[in-house]
């Protein structure tokens, strides 16, 4: 536009507005821009300033359970290796099975007595089943060579420990309204999938009842008797967890040295190296909102 | 596609000898413009008819009004179905229907180097100046961009869609239209959030961008000669039931709005995903009676519907402008919507109520649209809408574009490929390649088949009595 003519209309021509009614507004092109420019963006809304020793604090989960499965594995090497027999094994189903309940007693007040032979009625039709079908079990996967068995049960437990909900536990509560994530189901059915794998390499079928008990009873029921410890008393779940890193290290370092380096390591960088790098990476985020995005609805739809 | 250029000559040929005979070739006077402003436009886009919506009718449109302020415009799009090759619409318009299929939503398959030979020839056969390409998820779009930028032609942009920068569809959309725009000479977007939009996502100086709304035909979409009347309010939806269109919302509101206001009654436009919830919801609330669902209705049957109403609702969750809104304010209605994107530019204050895309809001905001009810007056909203919007005007703001990127000065290759490497520290060295044999290629092109081996199309003018004709049949339709 003319300098002059600008200077001339000045005193006359409005405001700009921001509206697309009414065409072309005097005095301005279509391509005018101002300082309402761009005033509706938003950048990094969703941030969150992180302190190194509250992520610190929230990745003692991941290490706890690391320390469970690490624990799972050893069961199932010094059964394989022999050094527990069955009997001891079913010692040990019973004795898990007595404290996570007494665990869940203390730590759920509504508990009623309903629930519990509710629980109790549930466990037990769970535990016949699982009897009837060791005979299955044991032959199902016999034919396939061992290398082959130690290879997918090792990728199955990455798998799961990958895939696993470290947030919530993954068995909900009766009445829970909310779906399991599919990863999560992924990583349960990898567990217990590798679990299964396992079994064609023992030698009686009380061996695969029990072996196939412990496992189940572990990656079903520890997230949540971890998560309900949690939320009754975190400090309560740090002493459970150190304790639990404690006695696995120890258990590891007299079997094998080496998997005892290697697992003090993964412990190491689980608790310390990825809280710090997180922080570190977290001042790349660049986010961008404003009123182009599409409107998130505030309530659920329930289809 | 060397088998197809044969076919496409002979049509074309047979269609244009067949057009000559039956128009004498007298020109009136008062039809000539200046020369210097005469443009000769290309519009480029997957989305034309017979598909049907808010992109197809804007190039449609535009074209028309482009066409009477004496331009000459050329459409060119995929095939669809049958009709592929070259048709002549209303007005003289041509419209090249390129034997290239598509393969997801009326989108071609993106070749790079695919559609070179053919826009290659398109643009010399009729001497285009300026090329137009419409909507950023069109393929068929950026590669007809791409290429009439290698050959030096003038590239104007029109984006017709919002899009977020989080989910990844968006993220790679972003960088191609930071590819295609980098090099464009102007762009146009349908409102001023869409050109914040854009000009975020392809990195365009704002002076670029232009803002260039939709308009509406008022002609067609007028108000009832009888508005209906009685007691009882009816309020219209149509769109497509999709999560986009906010069903949810609307099925969360419509049994709040009906159990507060018993003489209320909705009309549901439309088909899509989502109309089973819409289903469920009247069945849940006994509501089958006050909830009429029409399923899918025809364009031509938008108006009909539209004055049957009062209110008009629109629960979008993203939208850059909203024709729809036009037509029912065209026709009369008032218009209760969320404002998300672009809506809360499109109309006065007086003749929208807005909300939050929240239930409770949406309830709040019918309940004022129903306040405000007594006082509308549906000829006097119509009125209005004609001086707000108009194709004519769209076309002017248009033109007034065209003669900006004429201004703009031409750029060697260099200079072009320069910067398309400041696109990013990988993707810049991929268009940078990218660009090259795209370079190379129109050079063996020029080599194999040179430009002045290529028969230019002549030109005629559409006489005074048959435009007058055209004319009185378009408003006999």
């Amino acid at each position: 536009m003319n300098p002059s003519l600008v200077n001339n209309s000045s005193p006359t021509h409005p405001r700009w507005r921001k509206v697309a009614y009414g065409g072309m507004q005097p005095g301005y092109d279509d391509n005018h821009t101002d300082e309402s420019f761009l005033e509706g963006m938003v950048m990094n809304a969703s941030v969150v300033k992180r302190d190194m020793l509250k992520v610190m604090l929230d990745s003692v989960s991941i290490s706890e359970y690391l320390c469970i499965v690490a624990l799972v594995v050893l069961v199932w090497t010094c059964t394989l290796a022999s050094t527990i027999d069955e009997n001891s094994l079913l010692l040990i189903d019973v004795g898990l099975l007595v404290s996570g309940f007494l665990i869940l007693l203390f730590t759920q007040e509504m508990l009623s007595l309903s629930l519990l032979f509710h629980y109790f009625l549930n466990i037990s039709f769970f535990i016949t089943v699982l009897y009837v079908l060791a005979p299955i079990y044991q032959t199902l996967t016999r034919s396939i060579s061992s290398d082959s068995i130690w290879a997918v049960a090792a990728s199955l437990l990455i798998l799961h420990l990958f895939l696993h909900d470290y947030s919530e536990s993954t068995v909900k509560a009766p009445g829970v309204l909310k779906n399991p994530a599919l990863t999560s189901c992924i990583s349960v059915n990898a567990s217990v999938v590798a679990s299964v794998f396992i079994a064609s390499r023992l030698p009686s079928r009380l061996h695969v009842f029990a072996i196939m008990l412990f496992s189940l009873q572990v990656f079903l029921f520890a997230p949540l008797v971890t998560y309900c410890i949690k939320k009754y008393s975190f400090r309560l779940h740090l002493c459970f967890s150190i304790s639990l890193m404690a006695m696995t290290l120890s258990f590891v370092y007299t079997l094998h040295r080496l998997l005892f380096v290697l697992l003090l390591s993964l412990l190491v960088f689980v608790n310390v190296v990825c809280p710090y790098w997180l922080i570190r990476i977290q001042e790349y985020k660049f986010e961008i909102n404003g009123p182009w995005d599409e409107a998130k609805l505030c309530f659920d739809i329930t289809d | 596609m060397h088998n197809d250029r044969p076919d496409l000559y002979i049509c074309t040929d047979h269609l244009l000898v067949y057009s000559i005979k039956h128009m004498t070739p007298s020109v009136c006077e008062g039809d000539m413009m200046d020369d210097s402003q005469k443009h000769r436009i290309l519009m480029v886009s997957d989305f034309f008819y017979p598909n049907f919506g808010g992109v197809e009718n804007h190039i449609y449109y535009l074209s028309q009004c482009l066409l009477k302020l004496g331009h000459k415009v050329v459409v060119a799009t995929h095939a669809y179905g049958n009709r592929s090759g070259v048709r002549y619409m209303t007005g003289g318009l041509k419209v090249y229907y390129i034997p290239w299929s598509p393969f997801v939503m009326q989108n071609t398959l993106p070749t790079f180097y695919g559609l070179l030979p053919i826009i290659r020839t398109i643009l010399i056969r009729e001497r285009i100046t300026v090329v137009h390409g419409h909507q950023a998820f069109s393929t068929f779009c950026h590669e007809a961009l791409m290429h009439a930028r290698t050959m030096g032609y003038k590239v104007v942009f029109t984006d017709h869609s919002l899009y977020g920068f989080a989910d990844v569809g968006s993220i790679h959309m972003n960088k191609v239209l930071q590819f295609t725009l980098a090099d464009v000479s102007q762009a146009i977007c349908v409102s001023h959030t869409s050109k914040e939009n854009t000009v975020l996502r392809s990195g365009l100086p704002p002076e670029k961008v232009f803002v260039v709304p939709n308009a509406v035909d008022t002609a067609i979409f007028k108000p009832a000669v009888d508005r209906p009347s009685g007691s009882e309010i009816v309020i219209v939806v149509i769109s497509r039931l999709v999560y986009r269109k906010g069903v949810d919302l609307l099925v969360e509101v419509i049994p709040e709005v009906c159990r507060l206001h018993p003489n209320v009654r909705f009309i549901i436009g439309g088909d899509g995903p989502k109309r089973v919830r819409l289903e469920e919801m009247r069945e849940k609330h006994s509501l089958q009676d006050r909830v009429e669902m029409l399923g899918a209705v025809q364009h031509v049957q938008v108006r009909s519907v539209l004055i049957s109403g009062h209110i008009f609702l629109n629960s979008s969750l993203t939208e850059a402008f909203c024709i729809a809104i036009l037509e029912a304010a065209s026709c009369g209605l008032l218009t209760v919507s969320t404002r998300v994107g672009g809506v809360p530019e499109v109309l006065p204050d007086e003749m929208i109520v807005l909300a939050e895309p929240d239930p409770g809001d949406m309830v709040h905001a019918i309940q004022k649209a129903i306040s405000m009810l007594p006082k509308i007056d549906p000829q006097a909203m119509h009125n209005r809408m004609r001086e707000l919007y108009n194709w004519h005007d769209v076309a002017k703001r248009t033109e007034i574009v065209y003669d900006r990127a004429f201004k703009c000065s031409n750029q060697n290759l260099l200079e072009r490929l320069s910067r398309y490497l400041f696109c990013g520290a990988w993707a810049g060295k991929l268009f940078f390649l990218v660009m090259i044999v795209g370079f190379l290629l129109w050079q063996l092109l020029e080599l194999w088949q040179p430009a002045d081996d290529i028969e230019e199309v002549p030109d005629f003018t559409l006489p005074c009595s048959c435009d007058e004709e055209m004319l009185e049949k378009n408003s006999v339709k």
